[in-house]
């Protein structure tokens, strides 16, 4: 069963200062400063495909994992580590354009590389990452391939090597489904978000494997995306009224009076 | 024959109030652990003797009544403020302990911009007054990685030292004045003078203690002008520790005062910096002060700096980002629980200190050794954060994943061997064990190795002012059975 898993690195965002967010001419915000690390339900993603790794060969079932970026060298130390954590194939695809918002091109390049360049049977990925926050990536691929998908996929279990188990969470709870691959699992808030941790000795053995590095330009562009016409920082601050007192006793005795009560009494 | 557990309690609610004592279950478990065993606790095992009480202290006066009383009933106490110490000092050693809390006595009582000196009880937050200060263009200059959660009492007690102690110095530095009440329930103030010479500085004898002495109620420090307007960043990446510190030592022992001044190596700095220094070491540097003063101390540096070829500018922009974000605050650390007991996956440390001349060789041959004999390690990492003109320290930094044993077992597989290697090879060496975090429980084993003849005076100390073995038992000094 190959199993591939595609993941996106963000910047660590909350590294910024207040004058960093500056949007220019590009629509760009500078972020060479920041460290990026993983999108959260993308590492959620490679955290179940591990974890389904393990289960299946238990079973007897060989899962072949290969672990997908479409990024710039900011992804390598993350490729590393997955080679450290002994993913099959770690492969980035390098970019060069702004696919930031754009989920069509994104879909394209990821429908091509298993059409095209290597089979697949399942694929995995974080329902949407911290930058687009669209979540349509998933759908669109599934919808390329011709292949079904499920979201908010919390957990999947080995059957055999056609069939796996699919959890989920839907509005009134968990669905169990046991499916028949290939299919598109869109991973959402699962138990188990925080990637296991490769040692030193595999990291020394394993995590100097080389990255396999494709270009973007080597895929047939997606022209029909979306444009990008303008770029807002949202203020997100918030008015607050400072309460004084010598003690916590006296400032909470002033909310009350100033602001709680009435507010209570009218309940 | 001792008072039982409910007996203590129903004398210390006489004493501090109903209120103020709680024995609820989950509290009391929590209260007889610190972070130094937080593996277990985050999985809900709690193996020390639980305490009889927390109580919670709102004066001094509370603070001698309980202490008196412990005295007379000769009942182990820990005084705490903050909860954020990493050594076991927290840990209760015996059974029905008293907990003396004091995080309510946080009443910041005088800030004198024309002494340059802030006087606070004992539960003040480091980062509450240092917030209040720097609203005024002042601060305490003190900034441990615990700032926004530790507490002044606490910081004392340790001898804490923070993320700027070149510029500024450690807390031992900065204390100007205290009060404490001793085992007898004695209140002792030390008066707030900028230097005497009327016998020894008896401030030694409270910064430091860990609360095997007296329990700290107020403390004044020094403050300082503040002018982060005139921050400059230096940032270098290089191949090799003893580069590093030889650089260190320049900079140092020509007479500038960075505020920060830190070296990593190729694994600690990985963790904050791969987005620039992948398979490098970093040299940090932070000049403040006066324009005139930053200005020279960064030129300075550059200068020295740029004798050694293999060194490579980074911007200082991404300086700026690291020490924007230097402390922990209570969002990290249930994000840290939560990761800790999904992964299984935990980090520790271990600081120690020695000269320039041996830090190296303490350097490379506990990376050495920690890295053939412990197993399941994912990260093994050293920095130098805080230089002196005569050396420095190390904070090792190791991350393992625990494998195999069951949550109580960690500390005896991983951290403990792991503390061995590096106090061991420390003291060997002629540094010391313990540069910052204190001795808590769980470096006793060495203190008369770290003292050597000079452990005559901490004994003395000890059986002076506690001759009945009331306060923090197993602390600093070990327990003898």
């Amino acid at each position: 069963m190959n199993i591939l898993v595609c993941f996106t690195v963000i910047p660590e965002l909350e590294m910024m200062l207040g004058e960093d967010w500056f949007v220019d001419e590009n629509l760009q915000i500078d972020v060479g400063f920041l460290k990026h690390s993983l999108n959260c339900y993308d590492e959620s993603a490679l955290e179940i495909a591990l974890k389904f790794s393990d289960a299946a060969r238990k079973r007897h079932v060989s899962p072949n994992l290969t672990a997908l970026t479409i990024a710039g060298p900011e992804a390598n130390p993350i490729l590393k580590t997955l080679n450290a954590l002994r993913f099959n194939r770690v492969v980035r695809i390098n970019n060069h354009e702004d696919i930031r918002f754009n989920s069509m091109a994104i879909a394209s390049m990821l429908h091509q590389y298993v059409s095209n360049r290597m089979p697949q049977d399942v694929l995995l990925m974080g329902w949407q990452s911290g930058v687009g926050e669209n979540a349509k990536t998933p759908l669109l691929v599934a919808e390329m391939l011709g292949w079904p998908c499920i979201t908010q996929v919390t957990e999947i279990e080995p059957v055999d090597s056609h069939h796996l188990v699919v959890t989920c969470q839907v509005d009134d709870g968990q669905l169990q489904q046991t499916i028949q691959i290939p299919c598109v699992l869109s991973i959402g808030n699962a138990p188990n978000s925080y990637m296991r941790i490769p040692t030193l000795k595999d990291r020394m053995q394993f995590g100097r494997r080389t990255a396999e590095v494709l270009d973007a330009n080597d895929f047939e562009p997606f022209d029909e995306g979306i444009e990008l016409v303008s770029l807002d920082v949202i203020n997100r601050q918030r008015s607050a009224i400072l309460i004084e007192g010598a003690t916590p006793e006296e400032k909470a005795g002033k909310l009350y009076k100033s602001f709680l009560a009435k507010r209570l009494n009218k309940l | 024959m001792g008072l039982n557990r409910e007996q203590i309690t129903e004398e210390l609610i006489k004493i501090a109030g109903a209120g103020q004592v709680i024995t609820d279950e989950q509290v009391l478990k929590e209260s007889s652990v610190d972070r130094f065993r937080r593996f277990e606790a985050y999985h809900g095992v709690f193996r020390m003797p639980l305490p009889a009480a927390v109580v919670n202290v709102n004066s001094t006066e509370d603070v001698a009544a309980v202490i008196k009383f412990a005295n007379k009933n000769r009942i182990n106490v820990i005084p705490r403020t903050g909860h954020s110490a990493t050594e076991g000092g927290l840990e209760a050693a015996l059974e029905n302990s008293i907990v003396v809390d004091g995080s309510g006595m946080n009443k910041i009582i005088n800030i004198d911009t024309y002494n340059m000196q802030a006087t606070v009880q004992c539960g003040v937050c480091l980062q509450t007054l240092d917030d209040l200060l720097r609203e005024q263009g002042y601060t305490t200059g003190h900034s441990p990685q615990s700032k926004p959660l530790a507490m002044l009492g606490g910081l004392v007690a340790t001898r804490s030292i923070g993320q700027f102690s070149t510029l500024y110095g450690g807390i031992e530095d900065m204390v100007v004045g205290v009060e404490a009440v001793f085992p007898d329930g004695g209140i002792t103030r030390i008066k707030n003078v900028p230097r005497r010479a009327a016998g020894p500085d008896i401030r030694h004898v409270i910064i430091g203690n860990e609360g095997a002495l007296c329990f700290i109620t107020e403390v004044t420090v020094k403050i300082f002008k503040h002018f982060p307007e005139n921050n400059i960043f230096l940032g270098y990446t290089l191949d090799n520790m003893k580069t590093g510190f030889e650089i260190l030592r320049e900079v140092i022992v020509n007479g500038y005062r960075p505020s920060v001044a830190r070296l990593y190596d190729v694994e600690d700095g990985s963790y904050y910096f791969s987005h620039f220094a992948d398979g490098k070491c970093v040299l940090i540097f932070v000049a403040e002060g006066v324009k005139p003063i930053a200005d020279a101390t960064a030129a300075a540096i550059a200068e020295i700096v740029s004798q050694y070829e293999e060194c490579e500018k980074v911007d200082p922009g991404l300086i700026k980002r690291w020490f924007e974000h230097l402390n922990w605050d209570p969002g990290n650390l249930a994000e840290e629980k939560r990761e800790i007991v999904e992964t299984k996956n935990i980090c520790n440390t271990t600081e120690i200190s020695g000269n320039w001349s041996i830090i190296n060789e303490i350097y490379e041959v506990c990376m050495q050794r920690v890295r053939n004999e412990i197993p399941d390690l994912t990260l093994l990492g050293a920095h130098s954060s805080h230089s002196y003109l005569n050396g420095t320290n190390l904070y090792f930094v190791y991350f393992y994943n625990v494998v195999d044993c069951k949550p109580e077992e960690e500390i005896s597989k991983y951290h403990l061997p792991i503390k061995k290697i590096i106090v061991e090879e420390t003291i060997k060496a002629g540094g010391s064990m313990c540069h910052h975090h204190g001795v808590g429980k769980h470096r006793t084993h060495w203190i008369e190795k770290e003292y050597g003849s000079s452990y005559y005076i901490l004994k003395k100390l000890k059986q002076a002012f506690d001759p009945h073995s009331i306060m923090n038992m197993g602390t600093i000094i070990p327990l003898e059975n």
